[in-house]
């Protein structure tokens, strides 16, 4: 088991830039999520570390050791595909004993081994049965096996339960961390499943043409997104643009067509001039309906989804823009569409981002 | 990806390929355009001046438009049906009808001539029902048995073009049909303004490939004594080839004719690529017909196979014969032929020759073609899709061009001469003509296998620890099995049964392949005919046991002739 680290990797497809100067330290043990929109990029760093596209330019190594120029077959790095992969001409057994075949790994101890993968992934018993007789999920799992069996240097999945039905989707999670924890297994984890990293990963990479555009805990990238891409793709947001008014610590007041607004900035780093352009950002459940408050503003209700654990409101504002709104545990019915309303968020929930 | 890998087989199949195709081609040429003093065309001129020449290449021209036109004529219909409507045993009839391309049309031709000949089978059944007057009878391979010879290459070619049609028709989607329908066109418009244009490419690429073939057919007018035509001629002319320049006129001649149809009908298919037809949605419904209808659809496959495999039913019949001539039955049957025809000096080491030489060079095109579909397939380098075009280009080279390069290279002081050696043994040359020639069809089978694959299953054993080799042995090879042994079949049937360079390469009786055997028990009086038959079923036999066997090999992999 060891880190893995990715140095200033560029990727290009002729003339088309897949992955432009990515840099990673990805530490042992970690969950690691790639995260991003399809063409970000996210896939091909994937392919990159497991070896089987070759970087234009940069470095990849596995703890000490330099596997940049290493073939995808010397690297143990076992990966789990989008389609899972499996060879329909061999049993789920002999998929699994695979690469500890490769590996001349003695028959016996190959018996063992495949037996306590498929406990693991809960497959006992199945070993002898055709890839072509599981269901979806049992081949999820069959793959898994397979790539952990060989007690990889790192574990890579691309996508792993994109296949999967929604119920499954919940259930696979848990079990794919549980078992990369108990192995203290270093993963890379592919996904656009912004819900999926948020729920599993120690750790994430927010990927967006070719670039990180942020790095961080769930938490980090949720609470203090560093631009309106990362805070749009990473759940929802309001985002209302305007020019900073004054920087007071890390207090920014920013003009906006609905007035002035205090927020928080999001980078530290940034320490914007009076005028310059900037984006507001409120997640719909930072608002609410109230008087108190230092985002305080008038609004017409235009729509109402009730879903159950929330409702759902798109209010109007005074300039014709709209903002969403998600009120938790609602009780019965008190604001209906048409109505006027007033809005309230507290200055720690709202984020102002560099345009 | 291993680009090194790509790279290094690219540049050794390159090499092989300038070995055994470009240079011996670029012989020929070099033969047929350069005196002592450099180029010249007074070769050429020599030929065209010579009426028995013009004459000979007119006739080969003949003999491939109506070839082409008849394999048409059968192919296309089948095809169509094939397509659009669902009647009883079609799996298997669909297989069945692909069959006579695997008999050897040369060998049929004896059975065409004891069925259709002035003493024929026909003949004597119609004079025996008084339709006939035995004094002045019809000779039905028409004046210089122009026709017999159309009649057999159509009956054996004719899959070629089912094969291509039918392909064309299943990429064509089923909507435009629809639409023509939806817009008020009748069935048989339909046919003529929508399908029949779609289906142009196939119709192009399966015709170029018929329409060489038969151009450059030695084996079926040999058989027939149709000697006014040009591969006859060239044939006839190696007797003097030493110091004789015109044979090779003659081939460079066939070979520019080639090349041309093969450039031309590239051209129509690259053309209409850019109309980038869609790929069709959903799977063409085949409709279920009339009772009556359906079996009628039945009956027409049924007919096809048998009328085409007729000709190797008469050569079955003359195996057994004791006596045909001028009845319509043999007068007695018995096995006699064959322990006389094992008896003979010429069968028994010809059937082990063509063994060796047949599975010696499906050995090579699998290795070859392996790698080469890998390249294809699964690298990215340079220079791929020139190797793609570079091996198919032994469908556009007549046997016969090859066959004559290689002659003239093996002869003493040249560079081949080290392969057959002093005592002219031609087995190397014969494996490695038979191997470029066929090498196209086995390439394509692994292509079409690989294509099919998914490449993240080699991935994902090359992900666990497996090299190149080890994920082609364990995984790719497994997977595309079936693919590429339908394409060694193919490399092998055509092999067994290949006429132009084993007439031409094998001089001495003890190299020569069944081929060569056959046409040489055909030229014996007496009983000649008839042991030649029972070499030509033993061939069919031994033809007939290795594809059965591929195919129970392959079958439990599923779907062998798919192609």
């Amino acid at each position: 088991m060891a880190g893995i680290s990715v140095k200033n990797l560029d990727k290009y497809y002729g003339q088309v830039q897949a992955l432009s100067d990515v840099s990673l330290d990805i530490t042992e043990g970690e969950l690691f999520f790639l995260l991003g929109a399809s063409g970000c990029g996210k896939t091909t760093l994937l392919r990159c570390i497991a070896g089987l596209e070759e970087p234009t330019a940069g470095g990849i190594h596995f703890g000490e050791r330099d596997v940049t120029k290493l073939p995808a077959f010397k690297r143990e790095a076992a990966m789990v595909f989008q389609s899972y992969a499996l060879w329909p001409h061999m049993t789920v057994g002999q998929n699994v004993a695979f690469g500890l075949e490769e590996r001349k790994v003695p028959k016996n101890e190959i018996k063992q081994r495949v037996g306590e993968a498929l406990k693991m992934v809960h497959l006992d018993g199945y070993a002898d049965r055709g890839v072509d007789q599981m269901s979806g999920g049992q081949q999820q799992r069959v793959a898994l096996a397979r790539a952990l069996v060989v007690k990889p240097q790192c574990l890579l999945l691309d996508e792993p339960l994109s296949n999967l039905d929604a119920q499954l989707r919940l259930e696979m999670r848990s079990e794919i961390r549980r078992i990369v924890k108990e192995n203290g297994l270093t993963a890379v984890y592919v996904t656009h499943d912004q819900e999926e990293a948020l729920a599993m990963a120690d750790r994430m990479a927010v990927l967006d043409k070719g670039q990180i555009c942020q790095l961080g805990t769930p938490e980090e990238i949720y609470r203090t997104p560093r631009s309106a891409h990362v805070a749009s793709f990473i759940g929802e947001t309001n985002l209302i643009e305007g020019t900073v008014f004054e920087l007071k610590g890390d207090t920014v007041i920013v003009e906006t067509p609905l007035g002035k607004v205090t927020g928080l900035r999001s980078d530290p780093h940034w320490t914007p001039e009076p005028g310059a352009l900037a984006k507001v950002s409120i997640r719909p459940e930072c608002l609410a309906f109230g008087s108190e408050g230092s985002f305080h503003m008038k609004a017409v209700v235009k729509s109402r989804v009730y879903l159950g654990s929330e409702a759902r409101y798109v209010l109007s504002m005074p300039d014709e823009s709209t903002l969403q709104l998600s009120e938790h545990n609602p009780g019965m019915q008190t604001i209906s569409e048409g109505d006027d309303v007033s809005l309230v968020a507290t200055q720690e929930n709202i984020l102002i981002l560099e345009k | 990806m291993n680009k090194t890998l790509a790279y290094t087989i690219t540049a050794l199949v390159g090499t092989v390929f300038a070995v055994f195709f470009i240079y011996p081609v670029a012989m020929v040429l070099k033969q047929a355009f350069m005196n002592d003093e450099g180029f010249t065309l007074s070769y050429l001129a020599a030929v065209f001046e010579n009426e028995i020449y013009v004459e000979g290449l007119w006739n080969a021209f003949l003999l491939g438009i109506t070839s082409t036109l008849a394999s048409l004529f059968i192919a296309f219909p089948l095809a169509l049906i094939g397509h659009r409507y669902l009647f009883p045993f079609k799996k298997s009839l669909s297989a069945l009808i692909l069959i006579p391309l695997v008999l050897p049309p040369f060998v049929g031709a004896v059975g065409v001539k004891h069925i259709l000949g002035v003493e024929g089978s026909l003949n004597a059944l119609l004079q025996s029902l008084g339709m006939m007057d035995p004094a002045a009878p019809v000779d039905w391979l028409g004046d210089g048995r122009f026709w017999g010879v159309v009649i057999m290459n159509a009956l054996h070619l004719y899959p070629i073009l089912y094969m291509n049609v039918a392909a064309a028709l299943s990429q064509l989607d089923p909507a435009m049909e629809q639409a023509a329908e939806n817009l008020g066109c009748p069935p048989w418009k339909r046919l003529l303004k929508i399908t029949l244009p779609l289906c142009m490419p196939g119709i192009f690429a399966g015709g170029a490939i018929v329409f060489i073939w038969s151009f450059t057919e030695l084996g079926v007018p040999l058989v027939f004594d149709y000697t006014r035509v040009a591969p006859v001629q060239i044939y006839d002319g190696i007797k003097d080839l030493s110091n004789n320049p015109i044979p090779y006129a003659l081939v460079a001649v066939m070979l520019i004719v080639s090349g041309l149809i093969f450039g031309i009908s590239k051209r129509i298919l690259g053309k209409s690529e850019h109309g980038s037809t869609p790929r069709p949605k959903g799977k063409a419904s085949e409709k279920p017909l009339s009772r009556g209808k359906s079996w009628a659809c039945t009956l027409l496959f049924f007919a096809v196979f048998f009328i085409s495999s007729l000709p190797h039913a008469g050569v079955v019949l003359l195996s057994l014969a004791h006596g045909w001539y001028g009845t319509v039955f043999p007068e007695a049957l018995g096995m006699a032929n064959y322990s006389e025809a094992l008896g003979h000096p010429l069968v028994v080491p010809s059937i082990q020759n063509s063994l060796l030489y047949a599975s010696m060079s499906t050995l090579v095109d699998v290795i070859l073609g392996l790698a080469i579909a890998w390249v294809i397939v699964r690298s990215t380098i340079w220079g791929r899709t020139l190797l793609d075009t570079l091996v198919m280009l032994p469908l556009a080279v007549p046997g016969l061009v090859l066959a004559f390069g290689y002659l003239a290279l093996s002869q003493k002081g040249e560079a081949f001469h080290f392969l057959v050696g002093d005592s002219m043994n031609p087995t190397l040359l014969l494996i490695a003509a038979y191997a470029v020639r066929r090498l196209p069809y086995v390439v394509r089978a692994a292509v079409a296998g690989l294509q099919q694959s998914n490449p993240a299953l080699e991935e994902a054993a090359s992900s666990l620890g497996a090299s190149p080799i080890r994920s082609l042995r364990r995984v790719s090879l497994p997977l595309i099995g079936a693919s590429v042994t339908a394409g060694a079949i193919l490399a092998f049937a055509f092999a067994m049964l290949e006429v132009s360079d084993s007439l031409i390469l094998a001089q001495q009786a003890e190299h020569y392949p069944i081929t060569k055997a056959i046409y040489s028990l055909l030229s014996i009086l007496g009983n000649g005919p008839e042991l030649a038959s029972a070499l030509g079923v033993w061939a069919m036999v031994f033809l007939a046991i290795s594809i059965i066997g591929a195919v129970i090999i392959g079958g439990k992999k599923g779907g062998l002739f798919r192609m």
